[in-house]
């Protein structure tokens, strides 16, 4: 499975809790939805235990939504290949003295 | 690059003691007393939480790995800046002489490694595209606490529905408009155009990290990222 079946119980227990609750209507104005994770938790016990294939399926398609959800604003920016170039280039500052 | 009118468009004004060709460190008696001591310890403690350990880890992985004493600059700021990502040289400029506490240092190097993530992962343009910068801005007031229940009731803005998009919005605009000669409309509008593609980019932490749980949470997911995609 994508996670250990524990994360996902880990998760649903921190989804529901006090502190995430409040923090999630701070941010958002609305009551966190935490029934997947646990849907999730027992999928993911059944993928394990069984080797179900719907359980399977279940899990990914829940985790690929995840994804889906996080990738779903058209970017305003363009990602780089390779990261500046100048990142470790020393400063003028440190120049040594008797070059 | 001409520094003429660099200072006067970019907000290097507010960094008086960047880039002015000096070596302004001063003798080891001067610094253990001064500012610029106490802004190094700060530093060192905010780099060993372990809040900062996904946004370090991440950083190494694009290839862009963080040397305090080359990538941190503490220095004294104008006005009430507390620090700043100087994109020309690469470094995060901390405000020695306005930051006091620990827990301000740990959000102010969380808000410029956003800025410093965004520049190794993406063609940041933060000199000319202001929708860049206003991105950048959003996402760094949004991941790093600055707008956490608690930060903003310090400053007695005692908001709770959705409050923490207000302030990820206000204090966008508010950096924008401290470093750029424009408008508070223009701001807003720039603001807004960009606002919901990157409130919700939570790169590189998946979620916003409203507390340490949070923030071990997602340092788990960012170790088993390799499982998790060869599994969907």
């Amino acid at each position: 499975p994508p996670r250990a079946c524990d994360d996902y119980w880990s998760e649903f227990r921190h989804c529901k809790s006090l502190w995430n609750r409040f923090h999630h209507y701070y941010t958002h104005g609305t009551s966190p939805s935490c029934q997947q994770w646990k849907e999730d938790y027992r999928n993911c016990r059944e993928w394990e235990k069984r080797k179900s294939t719907e359980a399977k399926e279940a899990l990914q398609r829940s985790e690929r939504n995840r994804v889906a959800e996080q990738t779903k604003f058209t970017p305003v920016w363009k990602l780089r290949q390779y990261p500046p170039r100048d990142w470790n280039m020393p400063l003028n500052q440190d120049k040594p003295q008797d070059s | 690059m001409d520094h003429t009118k660099q200072e006067g468009e970019y907000g290097y004004e507010l960094f008086p003691h960047r880039n002015m060709g000096k070596n302004k460190q001063g003798s080891i008696a001067e610094g253990q007393f001064t500012f610029n001591h106490k802004c190094q310890i700060m530093l060192q403690f905010a780099m060993e939480t372990s809040y900062m350990d996904l946004n370090l880890t991440s950083l190494s992985s694009q290839h862009s790995k963080l040397f305090k004493d080359r990538h941190f600059s503490c220095e004294d700021c104008d006005g009430t800046v507390s620090g700043g990502f100087d994109a020309s040289s690469s470094q995060i400029v901390l405000c020695q002489n306005n930051i006091r506490q620990q827990s301000h240092m740990n959000r102010v190097v969380t808000h410029e490694l956003v800025h410093a993530f965004d520049h190794c992962r993406a063609d940041v343009d933060w000199f000319n595209n202001l929708r860049h910068l206003a991105c950048s801005e959003i996402r760094a007031a949004n991941l790093s606490g600055d707008c956490s229940f608690s930060t903003e009731a310090a400053r007695f803005n005692f908001g709770l529905k959705q409050h923490h998009q207000d302030c990820v919005r206000g204090r966008a605009i508010r950096s924008i408009l401290a470093v750029r000669k424009i408008g508070q409309e223009e701001a807003e509008k720039i603001v807004n155009e960009v606002f919901n593609t990157c409130f919700n980019d939570h790169a590189p932490f998946g979620r916003i990290p409203h507390s340490k749980k949070d923030a071990n949470f997602a340092y788990r997911d960012y170790e088993n990222r390799d499982r998790y995609y060869s599994n969907l």
